[in-house]
């Protein structure tokens, strides 16, 4: 296929009609002390110590910023233990014996509608900090960095793509729970002072439109558009999705802030209506279970959770003498790892688990799907070369480091060779 | 479980090169149908001869290429150069086997088609690396090969060839009748079916465009190498139709679409992926130097066809086309400039050339 491509088979629409299975009474939670973002952390309770839902448990330390950590039931904290976090590494857990009372925190309270009305850009901010808000689609970047900008925003958008296969949480959330969306989307628009807002979402995504202008009638008074763009991958990447929704270009690499744009996640708004109004933390999300090699469910879990116990309710792997791979994430973009010891973190939304299909690479025929297929306009094959022979001048000329690893070379190459990896090498090899 | 390690993305496309090389395949079919509906047992015996030397000669030249196990048993050893070799070792050749013997007139010795085949497969591909690593057409290689050093073993070859024209409906244009007389002997309705003399597969357009639009539908082929060639030669072929018969420019321009190797050579010559370039405007331009070359070669060149030169000589351009400080896959407005004023220069020279009006 000499063609660009642009479609891939989501399977998604058998996920969607898997039930939800709620899952929030673990035995134990574990809360990662640090993350991929922040290498340090540090908790300030002891063992035996009793905490509460919405109780700080700890900070984790990045370069620029702290989060705290939150616990998401009441109990006593027991220990610690090594697990995998999102990031694929092994990271110490703080462990808590969940009593199942789910008793708040003191500081947990509702805001008033008054309250919030009263709230400045600065209380906002503080707030979003506090509640360790970070961007739910994957990034985990702080969402309160985001909002606290110098520059004037004209627009917020809420996106709701969702591009890669696989994964429903934004749209299991966008059907279950539009009004939290909206409310998060107006508070980030408070926040940030821009007067619009806008909800990217597929444009197969019919009854999502529906929905969410449904729930628009009861906010007239903010202009709040649902905007529909395109089916095909990457539509999620930020930069495809503002120039299709709202037709400004922005080159890579420079701010949103500075074209007056700001960019959140849908569940990220979701989590901002909850520290703003609630004061809660992000307690818990959706969690899909999908793939060939393992029972396929979806779940409401708490963040903390393990997901082997996940796995187990599920029904466990299919054909267990196969080889598996296991991804977080998406199957485009998505985290390999190596063990099914997985805590939920804010940003986990699926597990993939596909037999292991090995495909042989074969020579390169110069076909160039992937120069056609690739998003930000670079020639992957080229940039293999340059790789290949290791030169460096080739590959700035090339313009390695434009790629966004969206897969979609590796995706559409009929010779599988792995060329999103050629493309990683490069970018290390060039920035050496 | 056992969990084994990889990197994103995880899943591929089912698609594979194979299928693209199964898919020239099927669309060699009608030419090969109609070939051997023409010509028989001569068709048939020259391309099981092209066949056997191509994918035999790749997989002898393939196992020297490879490094044996360190294995005691012999047997052993010898398997263990094997172990790369794939249905692309079988297909590959099998493509340029099939597309060498369409491009040998039906009568032509079997040692020529041996000598051809084996200087395609050899030197034009095995020593540049196999498959995918070839800068030249394999077969338009071996083709010119034998065109060049076996030159008089084609003197009677073809088939069908009529008396008064005296010559291919090509040659004819240059040593026989000239153009509007070259009508009587081929018309343009037996040029197109192919009731011609001529190369085994190029000489029905009809069959040759089955195979391209099959290609096409399939998206095996890129159609903006087929389409800025063919565009580029009848463009061309129109003005110098316009200057030296103005009554039948579109008869001459027919004529010269549709007589010798020119839409065989667009719809499977050009279209091979390994020797185009790999972006966008590299194919367009790509396109217009062979479309634009084998109109040279034709009304001003030694030889009265020149698909299989303007060709190779397009070939050792498309490293020059890739070069990564121009290759870019947009096509910006500066882009379409240049090709139009390639054209446009291209046009004048052949259009004041033609018939030495200045």
């Amino acid at each position: 296929m000499i063609a660009k491509t642009r479609y891939i088979s989501d399977g998604k629409k058998a996920l969607k009609e898997l039930p939800i299975m709620h899952y929030l009474d673990a035995e134990y939670l574990y809360y990662p002390v640090t993350s991929a973002r922040c290498p340090e952390g540090e908790t300030c309770v002891r063992g035996g110590q009793f905490v509460k839902v919405g109780e700080v448990v700890g900070t984790r330390k990045g370069a620029f910023f702290e989060q705290p950590m939150h616990a998401t039931c009441s109990g006593e904290v027991v220990g610690y233990e090594k697990h995998i976090d999102q990031s694929g590494k092994v990271v110490d857990c703080l462990i808590v014996k969940n009593d199942k009372k789910y008793e708040l925190h003191e500081s947990i309270s509702e805001r008033t509608d008054e309250e919030i009305d009263a709230l400045t850009k600065e209380a906002f901010i503080e707030i979003v900090k506090e509640a360790g808000l970070v961007g739910l689609g994957g990034s985990a970047f702080p969402t309160y960095i985001k909002l606290d900008t110098k520059d004037p925003i004209n627009v917020v958008i809420a996106n709701g793509v969702e591009c890669e296969p696989n994964l429903i949480a934004d749209y299991g959330l966008m059907m279950n729970n539009p009004r939290e969306v909206i409310k998060g989307l107006i508070y980030a628009m408070k926040a940030s002072g821009a007067p619009k807002g806008v909800i990217a979402i597929k444009k197969k995504y019919i009854e999502i439109e529906e929905r969410l202008k449904f729930v628009l009638q009861e906010f007239t008074e903010y202009d709040i558009k649902v905007v529909k763009v395109g089916n095909h991958y990457p539509q999620g990447w930020e930069l495809d999705m503002i120039k299709r929704a709202l037709g400004i270009n922005i080159p890579q690499g420079e701010l949103l802030s500075k074209y007056g744009v700001l960019n959140f996640n849908v569940s990220t708004l979701q989590s901002i209506y909850n520290a703003v109004k609630k004061r809660l933390p992000v307690l818990e999300r959706l969690f899909t279970i999908s793939g060939d090699g393992v029972h396929n469910k979806s779940f409401r879990a708490r963040i903390g959770t393990n997901v082997k116990d996940l796995i187990e309710l599920a029904g466990g792997y299919k054909e267990e003498e196969k080889p598996k791979v296991l991804i977080l994430g998406g199957p485009m973009m998505g985290t390999n790892i190596q063990r099914d010891d997985i805590v939920m973190t804010h940003t986990s939304t699926s597990l993939i688990v596909l037999n292991e299909n090995l495909d042989k690479e074969e020579p390169c025929i110069h076909c160039a799907s992937c120069v056609y297929s690739c998003p930000v306009e670079i020639q992957p094959v080229q940039i293999m070369n340059a790789y290949k022979v290791r030169d460096k001048e080739a590959l700035k000329t090339l313009e390695v480091n434009k790629c966004i690893e969206c897969g979609l070379c590796s995706f559409v190459c009929p010779s599988k060779i792995h060329l999103t990896e050629y493309m990683r090498s490069g970018k290390r090899f060039a920035g050496k | 479980m056992q969990a084994v390690k990889q990197t994103s993305p995880y899943i591929r496309k089912p698609i594979s090169t194979k299928r693209m090389m199964i898919d020239v395949l099927i669309a060699l079919i009608p030419v090969v149908a109609f070939s051997i509906y023409r010509f028989g047992w001569d068709a048939i015996i020259r391309i099981l001869v092209s066949l056997v030397v191509m994918i035999g000669l790749e997989a002898l030249a393939f196992v020297m290429m490879q490094k044996p196990s360190n294995s005691d048993n012999k047997w052993e050893k010898f398997k263990s150069r094997y172990q790369n070799y794939t249905i692309n070792n079988i297909t590959a050749p099998a493509v340029s086997a099939i597309i060498f013997a369409m491009l040998v007139p039906s009568k032509l010795p079997i040692y020529a088609v041996v000598a051809g085949a084996a200087f395609g497969i050899l030197i034009a591909k095995m020593l540049f690396g196999g498959l995918g690593s070839n800068i030249f057409n394999v077969a338009a290689a071996g083709r010119i090969f034998i065109a060049l050093a076996l030159t008089n073993m084609f003197s009677g070859t073809y088939v069908g060839v009529d008396l008064v024209a005296g010559g291919t409906a090509l040659t004819t244009l240059r040593s026989g009748l000239l153009f509007p007389q070259a009508l009587n002997s081929y018309s343009i309705s037996d040029l197109f079916f192919g009731n011609i003399p001529g190369a085994m597969g190029e000489i029905s357009a009809l069959a040759i465009l089955i195979g391209l639009a099959y290609l096409l539908i399939r998206r095996s082929a890129d159609y903006r190498v087929v389409v800025s060639s063919a565009s580029t030669f009848i463009i061309l072929m129109l003005l110098v139709g316009f200057k030296l018969y103005p009554d039948q420019a579109f008869e001459y321009m027919a004529y010269q679409l549709f007589a010798g190797g020119l839409l065989f050579g667009v719809a499977f010559m050009i279209t091979d992926p390994v020797t185009s370039p790999v972006t966008r405007p590299g194919r367009w331009l790509y396109g217009l130097f062979v479309g634009a070359l084998i109109v040279l070669i034709r009304l001003f060149g030694a030889y009265p066809e020149g698909v299989a030169f303007a060709l190779l000589f397009a070939n050792m351009f498309v490293p020059l086309i890739d070069y990564p400080k121009w290759a870019t896959n947009k096509i910006k407005p500066a882009f379409i400039a240049s090709y139009l004023v390639l054209l446009i220069v291209i046009g004048l020279v052949v259009f004041f050339g033609v018939g030495g009006a200045v």
